[in-house]
């Protein structure tokens, strides 16, 4: 226990030291200001400003999550600093635990810092949902965990930073880019856009489970289930279990990786 | 005093208390046999070195023993697992390369060691001070040298009071003057009952401190014993160095009588010979003339050690 705190202190505290805490707040309170005020030149209400910066965070969470996760073990592996922490009284499993805390606790800190002090800013100015920011905080601290666990898993599995970074890179592509591409591709094929673009048209299941999958449509779907003005203003369509089932996704994606990660961890020279 | 005859004792009497026993270790890498199936025990409070060349398996053999890599066979320290994590609580290990964190001080650095040892954190700045860091204790690790990380690297390993330290070539990196340091330190730790396991192929190093000596090649122990004993067994024999006041040609026959190879140069006769050849010899020049000066060397460990690696 005291081997899990120690390294979660040194991992928090070490991305406190280089500023990466406040830089990384920093930009989610702008990015919720700017996009609260500046879009329509008078402060909007919580709901919409989630509607309207919800793309801007799904790019960011993921990179800032995988950027603080990548290196934790290829490159700790790498430059033997691992090898050092080994000798001492602590299992293996006890860092990636550790290891684990210690980053969530750092996003956790930029999430509710950086739109913490925007959605008070929001309140006083525009008034707030708070159940609806509520479920927003949540689904990007989820969002971010999943995507630190992500990370640790690869950088458990791989022996150099170089590669985990490539790896990083290939994740965030993979459920930011193709991984729509390639659904909404097998949907072409299978429909043809014809049909795929009458307003009247509903997915069919598969879809919106292949799509649930993905972290970041997990959150997605997190997010618009809870919050109005975004489904209003998006006009999307969202079968109800999609709503159920998203956060659940979120957690399994928090929760697999990181027992993987351990699993690895623990077979592995140094 | 009586710590030496304990020492000459551990060779001889069996069942002497056993810190480290390693049996039929064997370590694969991808095909490289890096360790080949080999065994050996550290008593307590010996100094024990493992000594090969570049490539030997002596890395590989000290990550086995702190479990940083998989490995077939059994290790156990102090009678427990190897791999049960309260025998770490009492070793202190010095890598091979050090790696700290840049952005930490070196205060900060041993503080967090100390924490995940559940070490006194107020020994930390002590530490520094006996290994010559006091003034950087506020700088970051990042911007020390070579000589400065591995400074640190061997205060981190005293954290806590380990009975047993295990040293990845301690004096690499270092300068004489720290080299020295780092030896007298060593021994030190040693005389006050601390178990050494260190592994080096500076073999003057090894013959200064250690009580004994498994030499390795290829992943295999060729041969492990004292110095004193290695040199033996090899009919390595100490060297006789005599300075006498006249060489005449009857004295170098009569010498020659007894050992073979008779080396003359000016005053000085220089002869290999057995411990028991020695007074034989000196008896005979005395018949002859007088003994000026008189010095007997022992093998050094490079004798033993290039003979060994040639065979
Ligand atoms: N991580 C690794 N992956 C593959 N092979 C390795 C690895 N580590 C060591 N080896 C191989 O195992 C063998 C033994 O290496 P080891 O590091 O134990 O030698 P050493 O005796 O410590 O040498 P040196 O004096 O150079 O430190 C070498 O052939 C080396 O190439
Ligand atoms: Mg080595």
């Amino acid at each position: 226990m005291n081997g899990i705190f120690v390294i979660a202190k040194k991992e928090f505290m070490d991305n406190w030291r280089n500023k990466w805490i406040i830089a990384t707040s920093a930009i989610f309170l702008i990015l919720t200001l700017v996009t609260s005020y500046f879009s329509t030149g008078k402060w909007s209400d919580i709901g919409s400003t989630i509607a309207g910066m919800e793309t801007f965070v799904i790019l960011l969470i993921p990179i800032i999550s995988l950027m603080l996760g990548y290196a934790t073990i290829a490159g700790e592996a790498e430059r033997g600093s691992l090898s050092l922490i080994l000798s001492y009284p602590i299992n293996r499993k006890e860092v990636i635990i550790g290891k684990f805390f210690g980053l969530c606790l750092v996003v956790a800190t930029t999430i509710f810092l950086g739109f913490g002090i925007a959605g008070i800013v929001i309140a006083i100015k525009a008034g707030i949902d708070a159940a609806e920011y509520l479920s927003f905080l949540i689904a990007s601290l989820l969002l971010s965990m999943s995507y630190i666990s992500i990370s640790i898993l690869f950088s458990s599995l791989l022996k150099k930073r170089s590669t985990a970074l490539g790896t990083a890179i290939f994740i965030w592509f993979l459920f930011s880019m193709i991984w729509g591409m390639i659904l909404f591709g097998i949907l072409v094929i299978k429909y043809g856009m014809d049909i795929i673009m009458q307003e009247s048209w509903i997915a069919p299941d598969w879809y919106y489970i292949a799509a649930m999958i993905n972290p970041n449509q997990s959150f997605e779907m997190f997010v618009a289930a809870n919050v109005k003005p975004l489904q209003q203003l998006q006009r999307i369509y969202l079968p109800s279990y999609c709503g159920s089932f998203s956060p659940l996704v979120l957690i399994l994606w928090i929760i697999i990786p990181l027992i993987l990660a351990i699993f690895f961890f623990e077979n592995r020279d140094l | 005093m009586i710590k030496s005859d304990l020492k000459n004792d551990l060779n001889t009497i069996k069942g002497y208390a056993t810190m480290i026993k390693v049996k039929n270790l064997r370590k694969e890498y991808d095909g490289i046999v890096a360790v080949n199936n080999i065994s050996f025990e550290v008593k307590k409070g010996e100094i024990f070195a493992l000594l090969g060349p570049n490539g030997a398996g002596k890395t590989t053999t000290i990550k086995a023993i702190l479990g940083l890599i998989n490995y077939d066979g059994e290790i156990h320290i102090d009678e427990k697992d190897a791999k049960n994590k309260d025998v770490k609580k009492f070793i202190g290990y010095l890598p091979e390369t050090v790696s700290f964190y840049d952005n930490l001080t070196a205060l900060q650095t041993l503080q967090f060691f100390a924490e995940l040892k559940g070490a006194d954190k107020h020994k930390c700045m002590k530490l520094l001070g006996e290994f010559g860091l006091k003034d950087s204790a506020n700088r970051k690790v990042g911007e020390f040298s070579k000589g400065m990380k591995q400074r640190l690297a061997l205060a981190q390993c005293l954290l806590g009071n380990p009975k047993l330290l295990i040293l990845d070539e301690p004096t690499s990196g270092l300068d004489a003057l720290g080299a020295y340091e780092i030896r007298n330190k060593i021994k030190e730790m040693n005389e006050k009952g601390v178990t050494i396991l260190l592994c080096s192929h500076i073999l003057s190093e090894v013959q200064e401190l250690a009580d004994r000596v498994a030499i390795m090649n290829k992943g295999e122990i060729i041969a492990m014993d004292t110095v004193k004993n290695l040199g033996k067994m090899l009919d390595i024999q100490p060297k006789l160095k005599i300075e006498v006041e006249k060489i005449t040609d009857s004295l170098i026959g009569k010498i020659k009588e007894i050992v073979k190879e008779v080396k003359v140069d000016g005053n000085l006769i220089e002869v290999s010979c057995s411990p028991d050849l020695k007074l034989q010899i000196i008896n005979e020049i005395e018949k002859e003339t007088k003994i000026i000066d008189f010095k007997t060397i022992e093998p050094t460990l490079e004798e033993i050690f290039i003979k060994m690696v040639r065979e």
